[in-house]
């Protein structure tokens, strides 16, 4: 029996044997799985153009040092990536920027959780609809507004935040929050929470929605309880969801930048900086461009890992239905 | 194991390869270009220009600069790129590091505008503009002198500027109070203000740079110019003279006695806001700030305004009768195919005219063209400014622009750690030190 192919109908119908009869089949279906694959080209050499030769050009450039006014660049090996060691900002940024990751993961990633299944549990659908609108509100304003918002908010004479601790009798907690080097970097982590919330919990919504009704009606029979079912319906349904939003919120919190520019520039005294605008003061204000790509390598690397590891782990915990 | 071993092992040899492949030089201003001043002016094409007058406030001047001029030259067409005081360092050094220079740009004096000449960016004006040309007779000596390099003309000034304490007339004829002469007297009136409930002196830094301004002027007033000059460069820095922390000392002292709140957590914007508002009585500016401070259009009216000179500590080591200050101008790209219209246009910049339009209200900058203010139709302040300018022993250059960019930002961050109480005057000269020496290595 020759098998037939239903997308080349003509490749079983000549005489001969079966090997003879599969040759111009199997050259074909070379052939057209070969042009299929030039879109995928294309897609990789666009990708490839814009992402990964960059990428593998910014280590080229983190090892030479560049002179951008006379154009000279000599080359110094891994000294730059010495330097980053011995760079005690490098550090304070690198703890920032993990101070950034860790409390977004608690906020925007299990505190959305939670919130979107509450959300999720209510029965009437108009609540739904308008907590999840009242969430995502700040997210669609944009970080600079924010972050020019917060500032004021943080005022020590005129900012709400201090007048509302005053006005509740915790006057005593008041502050230049922004000011100071211990509490700058948690303004700009509070303000950061405030505005991605409502989109993580939007994100964990959706996840919620799809999970089927009947496994829930089914441990409501069984007598599993709200906090039961959360844990041992919702949390596992979503893992995938979970698994995107962490790395989301890792490599995010590597790569904020404009909340800490336009609120801090990084100070006081390089006390909230991080990552990526240290490269911006090294590359763009010091000229230390060399310099800048080492710390953009560690970003780099620091996400890629990140994701990495989280794509591995929620492939293993996939949940199956 | 072994296998990321080998992954790891490729990636560098791969990225190595690529290191060394790397061109020793990326395109530059190859060699120096000179003005032609017998070369004849196309007047076609774009002219680009990138301007330090982004604001609100300033904009409108080389807007009309250049509308003038395009009608003047129907085939010529100019795009201006403008910026504002912070945004122009790094949009610059993009632009520089990506050989794409406008054609006209912005540049203080020192060794920002040296890097310029160092990499043969700017063109040599000195054929045009120099001393004894009919252009360069136009300016002021001072100011034309200011961007020139190794004996050679590479700037054109535009206008002076220089630092002063304004302060709120009103309130100090309210409290008795006089323009103090000393330092001392400063810190005393300040603690008088505070005792009647007003903020003494609006200080914002969160941009760091308003700190590196105070400290720039108790600089040159403790400590001798010449070491100071000698400091300026990493191959012969040493900042070992005591002038240093008796300076940066007498800061701290002002910002204990004279400065309210948290400096660090407010914008300088938000301070010279509070001091138009009336909110606060002194408030340290530059000349070219004095007419957005106070106008018909701010609680503080002109008539309201004054200022003096930072005074000096009484047994001060340094120059007494320094100002910190700089004229500020435009250069033109060595990589620029319209020199001649570069040069053309910024000939009618710097009329007399349009340095007229210039030093006058709203925008209040001081012209370096001689003969290119009114005292008539300009504040005050900035003529009376402009004087104390001219009489200055030496003119204190920006600590942000004048040192190499690595120690500039050594004195932005320790300054802001010093305002806040981190740091004390030993440790930020001792850090400073350090990073001019790491620098040099």
């Amino acid at each position: 029996m020759v098998p037939t192919d239903p997308h080349f109908p003509g490749a079983a119908t000549s005489g001969g044997t079966s090997h003879e009869i599969c040759r111009p089949a199997l050259l074909r279906r070379a052939l057209i799985r070969a042009l299929s694959l030039r879109w995928v080209v294309l897609a990789v050499l666009v990708v490839g153009a814009f992402i990964y030769v960059p990428i593998i050009d910014n280590f080229r450039v983190s090892m030479t040092n560049r002179d951008i006014f006379t154009g000279e660049i000599s080359q110094v090996g891994l000294e730059n990536y010495q330097r980053l060691l011995d760079d005690p900002v490098v550090w304070r940024a690198l703890l920032n920027n993990t101070l950034y990751a860790g409390l977004s993961i608690v906020f925007q990633v299990f505190g959305a959780f939670l919130l979107a299944a509450m959300i999720e549990g209510l029965k009437s659908r108009r609540i739904r609809n308008l907590c999840r609108a009242i969430y995502f509100v700040p997210s669609a304003i944009s970080t600079t507004v924010t972050g020019l918002l917060f500032y004021f908010l943080y005022q020590p004479e005129v900012g709400l935040l201090d007048a509302g601790l005053t006005s509740i009798g915790l006057g005593a907690l008041s502050r230049p929050w922004l000011a100071l080097e211990d509490t700058a970097i948690f303004g700009i982590i509070a303000m950061s929470q405030w505005q991605g919330f409502g989109y993580s919990t939007l994100l964990f919504s959706i996840a919620i929605q799809k999970i089927p009704r009947e496994l829930y009606d089914a441990a409501i029979m069984d007598g599993a309880g709200p906090v039961r079912r959360l844990f041992a319906i919702t949390l596992p349904m979503s893992r995938e969801m979970t698994g995107l939003m962490v790395i989301v919120t890792i490599t995010g919190a590597f790569q904020v930048f404009n909340e800490i520019m336009v609120m801090t520039a990084g100070g006081p005294n390089n006390s909230s900086q991080v990552l990526g605008t240290w490269l911006y003061q090294q590359a763009f204000i010091q000229n230390e461009f060399g310099y800048g790509a080492a710390i953009a390598a560690v970003i780099f690397a620091v996400t890629m890992l990140t994701g990495a590891l989280q794509v591995w782990y929620t492939s293993k915990r996939r949940v199956k239905l | 194991m072994k296998k990321i071993s080998k992954i790891t092992t490729t990636a560098l040899t791969i990225t190595s390869a690529l290191s060394f492949a790397a061109p020793e030089v990326l395109a530059a201003g190859s060699n120096p270009v000179t003005a032609d001043p017998a070369a004849e002016v196309d007047y076609s094409g774009t002219l680009s220009i990138l301007t330090k007058f982004g604001s609100q406030q300033l904009s409108p001047f080389f807007e009309d600069v250049a509308k003038q001029y395009t009608e003047m030259h129907p085939e010529v067409s100019v795009e201006l790129i403008q910026e504002t005081d912070d945004s122009v360092k790094g949009k610059t050094k993009t632009l520089v590091a990506t050989n794409s220079m406008p054609d006209i740009f912005f540049s203080w004096t020192g060794t920002w505008g040296g890097n310029f000449i160092r990499g043969n960016r700017a063109v040599d004006l000195t054929p045009v503009v120099g001393a004894g040309t009919e252009w360069g007779k136009t300016f002021t000596p001072a100011a034309l002198d200011a961007f020139s390099y190794g004996g050679r003309n590479f700037g054109v000034p535009l206008y002076l500027d220089a630092k002063f304490m304004g302060y709120n007339k009103s309130l100090f004829a309210d409290l008795g109070l006089e323009p103090p002469t000393t330092f001392d007297a400063l810190l005393e009136t300040c603690d008088t203000i505070s005792a009647a409930g007003v903020v003494p002196v609006s200080f914002g830094n969160k941009e760091a740079w308003p700190a590196v301004h105070y400290a720039g002027q108790l600089l040159v007033y403790n400590v001798p110019v010449e070491t100071l000059e000698q400091d300026f460069d990493p191959q012969t820095s040493a900042f070992d003279h005591p002038g240093y922390v008796t300076a940066l000392d007498q800061f701290r002292a002002f910002i204990e006695h004279c400065t309210t709140g948290a400096p660090n957590g407010t914008s300088y914007e938000a301070a010279v806001q509070a001091f138009s508002d009336e909110k606060a009585a002194m408030y340290y500016q530059e000349i070219i700030e004095f007419d957005g401070s106070a106008n018909s259009d701010t609680a503080l009216q002109p008539e309201e305004f004054g200022y003096f000179v930072l005074p000096a500590p009484e047994d001060a080591q340094g120059d007494p009768n320094a100002i910190e200050g700089a004229p500020e101008g435009y250069m033109v790209s060595a990589a620029s195919d319209q020199i001649p219209l570069a040069i053309d246009f910024l000939k009618f910049l710097t009329t007399q005219e349009t340095g007229k339009v210039l030093s006058a209200s709203p925008y209040g900058q001081p012209s370096a063209v001689v003969g290119g203010s009114e005292p008539r139709t300009m504040n005050a302040s900035v003529v009376a400014g402009m004087a104390d300018i001219d009489e200055a022993s030496y003119l204190m250059p920006w600590l942000d622009t004048v040192h190499h960019p690595r120690v500039a930002a050594t004195w932005l961050s320790g300054l802001q750690a010093l305002v806040g109480g981190s740091m004390s005057s030993e440790e930020l000269v001792a850090e400073v030190r350090e990073t001019s020496a790491a620098v040099r290595d």
